[in-house]
């Protein structure tokens, strides 16, 4: 794609999910979603195969559906109360038509049927786009609605973590499972953050730091099934160390990082008198463990079943800029020690 | 419910109902979402006629058709790529990412 059409369209992703934040009013918000949709259209079909084509249509539909749905409630919420402020939304029938919109918009069970199709037919690039920055733009809405009952948050979690487990469980293309590992993420963000959104927006922090990670290991070995993981220790022989550690991180393991904001939860959960649900959304996320650690067992414990001195690639000298990705992979690794620091921080 | 927000909150649940089922042609599925955004133009209007009596907020509609506009010529790009990739519009032939 020309650069200049290529710049132009990460500018507007930058402004979209900038207006969103920026607003308090629900209808410069829902610009926001709306310019962040338009602009990753391009991004997602540039390179004209049927799977990419297909995978933006579909997202396409699903976003467009929820954005204006989001605006449909809005638009009832201001005709029944006369507000457009986003940080007062009264009216509990208009605010649940928004967060469904929103959970919609993001990927929540059960509204997800979007999301495992659309990843696979994309770029690892692309998916990478899609499982982190647009997710920021409405989680930010959601975050800002301040409900009164809790209930529908619960049921999307719950739902969202149990799904997002349970649908991965007999895949081998890893853009599905990366997509289904979103779900159940994002299901548990949403499950605490009419209780405590401090721990949701830390949820969200150490999510983007994972799912940034881990897509940078595929895309250093342009990965996309579990046959070709195996082949790493032949080429980057330190991801077969790193990239099994990331994904028990995103699996909730204990010295890794991605046990904090599991353990966060459970114990705010727990606080608020919610026992039993604390107990289904850590027995349920033992799904997403398990076929995190088949990932990681292909990576790491097998051997294609081929001639290795006949298909050791060429070990050249590539131009990786690791940079980034090494931050966030030795953050997704070592950040746990550093918890009460976090929890002190945490009202901010 | 004012019979202004019944009118337009049945068009836009009629539209939904059209996206959420429609079962051959892509091209129905855009004419629906087309529907819903006139239905929205049309709530938007009356809001500023009826309860914005200073008629500050008179552009939203307008804003609103842009990205009306806007949506719809995606819409149509995707169907136009669809069609050559796919070699129809039919809803049925979006099956290369099931497994």
């Amino acid at each position: 794609m020309a650069p200049p059409i290529y710049s132009a369209l990460i500018i507007s992703l930058g402004l979209g999910t900038t207006m969103t934040f920026a607003s308090t009013h629900w209808y410069l918000a829902w610009m926001g979603i709306e310019i962040n949709t338009l602009a990753i259209i391009p991004l997602m079909s540039q390179n004209h195969i049927p799977r990419a084509t297909e995978a933006s249509t579909k997202y396409f539909f699903a976003q467009a559906t929820a954005s204006a749905t989001l605006l449909f409630a809005s638009i009832s919420n201001a005709f029944l109360t006369g507000e457009w402020d986003i940080l007062q939304t009264p009216n509990t029938l208009t605010s649940s038509l928004i967060t469904l919109a929103l959970a919609m918009k993001i990927g929540l069970a059960p509204l997800h049927s979007w999301m495992p199709e659309v990843m696979q037919g994309l770029s690892l690039l692309n998916g990478l786009i899609l499982s982190t920055w647009q997710k920021l733009a409405p989680l930010y809405l959601i975050y800002q609605i301040q409900p009164t009952n809790s209930n529908i948050f619960i049921i999307l979690g719950l739902l969202s973590i149990i799904v997002g487990g349970w649908g991965g469980f007999n895949q081998v293309q890893l853009r599905k499972i990366l997509a289904y590992s979103s779900i159940a993420h994002l299901g548990w963000m949403i499950l605490i953050i009419s209780f405590s959104p401090p721990l949701a927006l830390l949820t969200i922090l150490i999510y983007l730091l994972m799912t940034f990670s881990l897509f940078s290991s595929f895309m250093l070995t342009r990965a996309t099934h579990i046959n070709s993981l195996a082949t790493t220790w032949a080429k980057i022989p330190i991801l077969t160390m790193s990239t099994p550690l990331i994904l028990l991180s995103l699996g909730g393991l204990p010295p890794l990082t991605g046990f904090m904001p599991k353990w966060l939860i459970l114990q705010e959960l727990t606080k608020q008198d919610l026992a039993p649900i604390a107990t289904l959304a850590a027995l349920s996320s033992l799904f997403s463990l398990y076929f995190y650690l088949r990932l990681s067992y292909a990576m790491t414990l097998t051997m294609p079943p081929n001639n290795p001195a006949g298909t050791l690639p060429w070990r050249l000298n590539q131009q990786h800029n690791t940079t980034l990705m090494a931050l966030t992979t030795t953050s997704t690794i070592c950040l746990l020690p550093v918890t009460p620091a976090i929890t002190a921080l945490l009202p901010l | 419910m004012t019979p202004a927000h019944f009118a337009f909150s049945s068009a836009f649940m009629l539209g939904l109902a059209g996206l959420a089922f429609h079962r051959t042609h892509f091209i129905s599925a855009l004419l629906c979402l087309e529907g819903l955004m006139l239905s929205l133009f049309i709530a938007l209007s009356l809001w500023t006629e009826l309860f914005n009596l200073t008629h500050n907020s008179a552009s939203m509609p307008m804003i609103l058709l842009a990205f009306s506009a806007c949506e719809a010529g995606t819409g149509l790009a995707l169907l136009v790529a669809t069609t050559r990739t796919h070699s129809t519009n039919r809803l049925k032939n979006l099956n290369l990412l099931q497994c």
